[in-house]
């Protein structure tokens, strides 16, 4: 396939979490507003004249003081991001609207306060808190945080317009971008999609890490470029796979997946487009922050979510989008030193395979995962188990029909 | 009415007695797989030589004896012996005797002890065969059988009204733990199948207090996993283990907290007892027990379940709503599962007992803060997390054994006694959480070192007398003590909760060091150590940092945190051992 025009200039976006784009918008005013969980709804962050920016810590190298402050046995993502604040990564943020949702990123927020990473004047951390389960007062709970520990702290800090004609617009633009990302990921569920997984990895983070403003009109070039793309006569990939399970931010996970033949058909982790780039429908008779704050918690596949329907809400949308999506198998991958998705992990791969019939691939990964050997051998494995078990299956069903 | 109503244990049992025969020729045949394969000669080799270590020891007592002068062998009758690293032997379960502490002592000893015989037998007798049949079904009920050597380490080197004191504390633990042995024997399918009892059963996470229960008087909650997991393996250092195996096996990481990781193992090796109308699954104290959730939902699924589950900011009153709301949403639960009404008059009356006895916890912190503290040690700290916190008022037998002790303290206390008699000689606190498997860790410290471990960071839960007229107010300050319950007030809401208050607690406390126990898989702790290290250092205080992994102690072990605490006192204390022989012995197979 011919390149696509923009993966270069997206792939150099993503080298760095102060990116050209997020200077760009700052040097005309504007201010970034960093978060990393899904439970902090994103649109909030993009009200007015702020902008938001999932923080990452791309080419992450030795974490030894996080490590420090923060032991060796917690996750490694939210080490990476503390040391990325020590070292200074994120003295370009004006505030990180964070939840109270596991107790390694609440820390890691906690300690860039503490060591100020940052020395902007306004600067703020914000800490919400959120339910574990999705009842009617839950929703009020999360509308009510929402109002007072983030929309009142950036209008008292930066000054932010925080109506709700202000959050509607929000909305307005980030269901433009949610449409143009979800018509490009579509495209992974035809036999011979004119788009990678790697590909659609890297639009997806962008479409997290840029201000939407900016990044929306090169999307929608690249949405118009994909249509009339050719995919190769022959699909280059051995077997389709879904993946499923905490944070990646890692392009070389995805890479090391398609070097082993593997095409990444369906994102289910957080920073993946699953759930992330759903439209927020709204209506015109309920308090907006409530709205919002319900479309995040209905769509959330976060493990915090303790309550049994959300439990089964889980393993239910991974099997959805690995048959819409076409997938041979599912990876089920969690970071290292993660509670959440180390308990989640075992327990719903094995539910998977046996209850769902779906082949299942376990594993636990590191924040980069550079260019594991194990993993490598693992994914290798994996996609010839499961080819073997296509070539059988299309034998059979020729058996069938002779 | 008496505590707990007799009429709970006089329900009838169903028992299947096919089922239990089938068990029995299982176990009889597993016994005779045994007796087949071991080799006797190695016992009786094994027998020898234990019987050779006998003789070694009993000579060298005789010597030791022989050696001492008259004034020393009258000190050793009157107040007992003094080298209790003696009492260990490398490989065994038990000590090599129970410790002599002089005459008197050792009447007010062996007084205890055949009273905790009788209350034990008493109780199980309440409803025998299921119990006993319990022991035939789970392995874990075994290592209940630990549980006078259990009191004895808990109160090794004591004497006088320090004695006496650990001694009303641990007969009521004990008298706790009988009973919900015999409940939950008595209740479950496999052994007693009372049908009527289980219907009367609401289970519990175990790390959720009873307090919401104190509402329903009619009804018995019980902490589901308290007495096959948790308090389990503060009894017998090894009994999590399979637990934990089974669960790496099926595939958890192996950096998990033992607590939430033993629960779900616990539910992979099929050691929970199965009954109850409903089951409150709660949220609490952290990310892993929010998951281990999921694994004994799936393991029971005709149990109907509801997540009690609290804001973590708790702080932030705005947040109030939700709590009440989940409170409410709980009690509903419960009575639409069981039939019974939430009782207003049940609730407020035990809350006040409750609150009484939370001044009386008051009071020994007060006493703990003077130059001379009288109850500390780890009876003090077991029963402040299960017959008060716990129990939460509902036992009102609790507060008479409050009242016994606090008189004997006051008294102890202007006597100007010393807990540990002539060993006293440093003040600390502890903060972290405490190594289950090393339960009676602080009575070592005081043993070997005189080091006086004035409180806990568990202890320092919640103080605020709980509302007991106005029924909303109520309910907010349920939600309050729970948000704020064991293992959560300081891991959860904020590092403030943990490190700032530490250097409040220290000032408070008026410390020489903070043992600091490093719970190596505890992920709010973890993520705090280099903040607590920062901060301490710059206010000079000192911190003995002590690994363990809470109930696994192939990881840190027991002599392994010895070997962390004596480098401590040797090289930053520039201490000398009140009680050399307890600087180094064995005791990986000790209970
Ligand atoms: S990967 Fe797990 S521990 Fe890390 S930030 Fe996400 S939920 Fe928290
Ligand atoms: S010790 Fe830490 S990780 Fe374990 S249950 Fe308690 S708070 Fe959770």
């Amino acid at each position: 396939m011919q390149d696509l025009k923009h993966l270069i200039k997206f792939e150099n976006l993503l080298d760095d979490a102060a990116n050209d784009l997020v200077k760009e918008a700052q040097a005309e005013g504007q201010y970034a507003i960093g978060y990393t969980c899904y439970h902090m709804p994103e649109v909030l962050l993009n009200v007015d004249n702020c902008f938001s920016t999932r923080m990452r810590a791309p080419r992450t190298g030795s974490i030894d003081i996080s490590t420090y402050y923060m032991s060796n046995y917690t996750c490694e993502f939210a080490r990476a991001l503390l040391e990325r604040g020590i070292e200074g990564g994120y003295e370009y943020l004006d505030g990180v609207a964070g939840v109270d949702a596991c107790s390694a990123m609440n820390r890691c927020y906690e300690h860039l306060e503490v060591l100020e990473c940052n020395k902007k004047p306004h600067f703020f951390v914000t800490h919400t808190d959120v339910p574990y389960k999705v009842e009617d007062y839950n929703v009020d709970q999360v509308a009510t945080q929402m109002r007072l520990r983030l929309l009142d702290v950036m209008h008292e800090k930066l000054g932010i317009d925080v109506s709700d004609e202000a959050i509607r617009k929000a909305v307005e633009e980030h269901n433009e971008l949610c449409r143009v990302v979800t018509e490009i990921g579509n495209f992974r569920k035809l036999e011979n999609p004119p788009i990678t997984g790697y590909e659609f990895h890297v639009i997806s983070l962008v479409s997290y890490c840029c201000p939407t403003a900016k990044i929306l009109p090169l999307l929608k070039e690249t949405l118009e470029e994909i249509k009339t793309r050719k995919p190769d006569p022959k699909p280059w990939f051995r077997a389709r796979v879904a993946i499923v399970g905490s944070e990646v931010d890692d392009l070389d996970l995805t890479r090391l997946l398609e070097e082993a033949g593997a095409m990444v058909v369906a994102d289910r982790y957080c920073y993946g487009s699953f759930p992330g780039r759903e439209e927020i429908r709204l209506n015109d008779d309920e308090d907006i922050v409530k709205q919002i704050a319900r479309h995040y918690m209905m769509t959330s596949e976060c493990p915090r979510y303790m309550a049994e329907e959300k439990i089964k809400q889980r393993r239910d949308t991974a099997d959805r989008l690995a048959k819409e999506y076409g997938a041979d198998g599912i990876i089920f991958e969690q970071m290292k030193y993660c509670d959440f998705w180390a308990f989640e992990r075992p327990l719903a791969s094995h539910i998977l395979t046996e209850e769902y019939g779906w082949p299942t691939l376990s594993i636990d990964r590191s924040y980069n995962v550079h260019n594991s050997g194990q993993l490598r051998t693992r994914f290798q494995a994996f996609v010839e188990a499961l080819e073997i078990k296509r070539i059988r299956r299309n034998a059979q069903e020729q058996e069938v029909v002779g | 009415m008496k505590y707990i109503d007799p009429k709970n244990f006089r329900l009838k049992d169903h028992i299947d007695w096919k089922a239990q025969a089938e068990n029995m020729k299982e176990i009889a045949g597993i016994v005779g797989e045994l007796v087949k394969e071991t080799d006797w000669k190695d016992v009786a080799a094994a027998a020898g030589k234990d019987a050779k270590g006998l003789k070694k020891r009993i000579t060298h007592e005789v010597n030791l004896l022989k050696n001492m002068s008259p004034e020393e062998v009258k000190d050793l009758v009157l107040n007992g012996e003094k080298q209790l690293g003696k009492l260990y032997a490398n490989g065994k379960m038990a000590t090599v005797r129970r410790e002599w502490r002089g005459i008197k002592d050792t009447g007010v000893d062996f007084y205890e002890w055949t009273r905790m015989w009788g209350m034990l037998l008493a109780t199980f007798s309440k409803d025998l065969v299921p119990a006993l049949m319990g022991a035939t079904h789970y392995r874990w009920m075994i290592s209940y059988f630990c549980c006078h050597s259990f009191m004895d380490k808990n109160t090794m080197g004591l004497r006088g009204r320090a004695l006496k004191m650990h001694h009303e504390l641990i007969y009521a633990i004990f008298r706790y733990v009988a009973e919900n042995l015999v409940l939950l024997m008595k209740a479950d399918e496999k052994v007693g199948n009372s049908t009527d009892l289980s219907k009367k059963i609401v289970l519990f996470d175990e790390m959720t207090m009873s307090q919401i229960m104190a509402g329903f008087p009619d009804l018995i909650g019980i902490p589901y996993q308290l007495m096959p997991v948790f308090l389990l393996s503060e009894i017998d250092q090894l009994a999590c283990m399979p637990y934990i195996d089974a669960i790496e096996s099926y595939g958890l990481p192996s950096d998990t907290c033992p607590v939430p990781s033993s629960e779900c193992g616990a539910v992979v090796v099929d050691a929970l007892p199965h009954m109850g109308a409903c089951f409150i699954s709660s949220s609490m104290p952290c990310d892993g027990s929010v998951m281990a959730s999921s694994y004994t939902s799936r393991r029971f699924k005709d149990l109907p379940t509801y997540h009690l589950a609290f804001p973590v900011r708790y702080e932030d009153e705005s947040i109030m709503d939700a709590a009440v709301k989940d409170i409410k949403g709980c009690i509903k639960f419960i009575e639409d599962n069981t039939g019974a009404k939430w009782n207003w008059d049940a609730y407020f009356a035990a809350m006040k007992r409750f609150n009484e006895e939370t001044k009386y916890e008051l009071q020994k912190w007060e006493i703990n803060q003077t130059p001379y503290p009288q109850l500390i040690g780890p009876c003090y700290e077991l029963f402040r997390k299960w017959n008060y916190e716990m129990d939460g008022g509902l036992d009102p037998r609790i507060i008479s054994t409050f009242k016994k002790v606090d008189k004997l303290m006051l008294k102890a206390y202007e006597n100007k006694d010393e807990a540990w008699r002539g060993k006293m000689k440093y003040r600390a606190i502890v903060w972290s959480i405490p190594a289950h498997y090393y339960a009676n860790f602080s009575n070592w410290a005081a043993n070997c070192w005189g080091v006086d471990i004035l409180v806990e960071m568990e202890s320092l839960n919640f103080t605020k007398p709980l509302e007991t007229e106005d029924k909303e107010e109520a309910l907010k300050d349920l939600s309050r003590l729970y948000e704020r319950m064991v293992m959560r007030r300081h891991t959860n809401g904020g590092y403030d909760h943990v490190v700032t208050e530490l250097w409040r607690q220290c000032e408070a406390w008026n410390v020489d060091f903070v043992l600091m126990y490093q719970h190596v898989s505890c992920k709010n702790m973890a993520t705090v150590q280099g903040l607590f290290e920062d901060q301490a250092r710059e206010r000079g205080i000192k911190l003995l940092w002590c690994s363990h992994d809470l109930m696994d102690p192939r990881t840190v072990s027991r002599k392994d945190m010895r070997s962390e605490f004596n480098e401590f006192m040797r090289t930053v204390m520039k201490a000398e051992p009140v009680d050399p022989s307890l600087l180094d012995f064995e005791d990986d197979t000790t209970w």
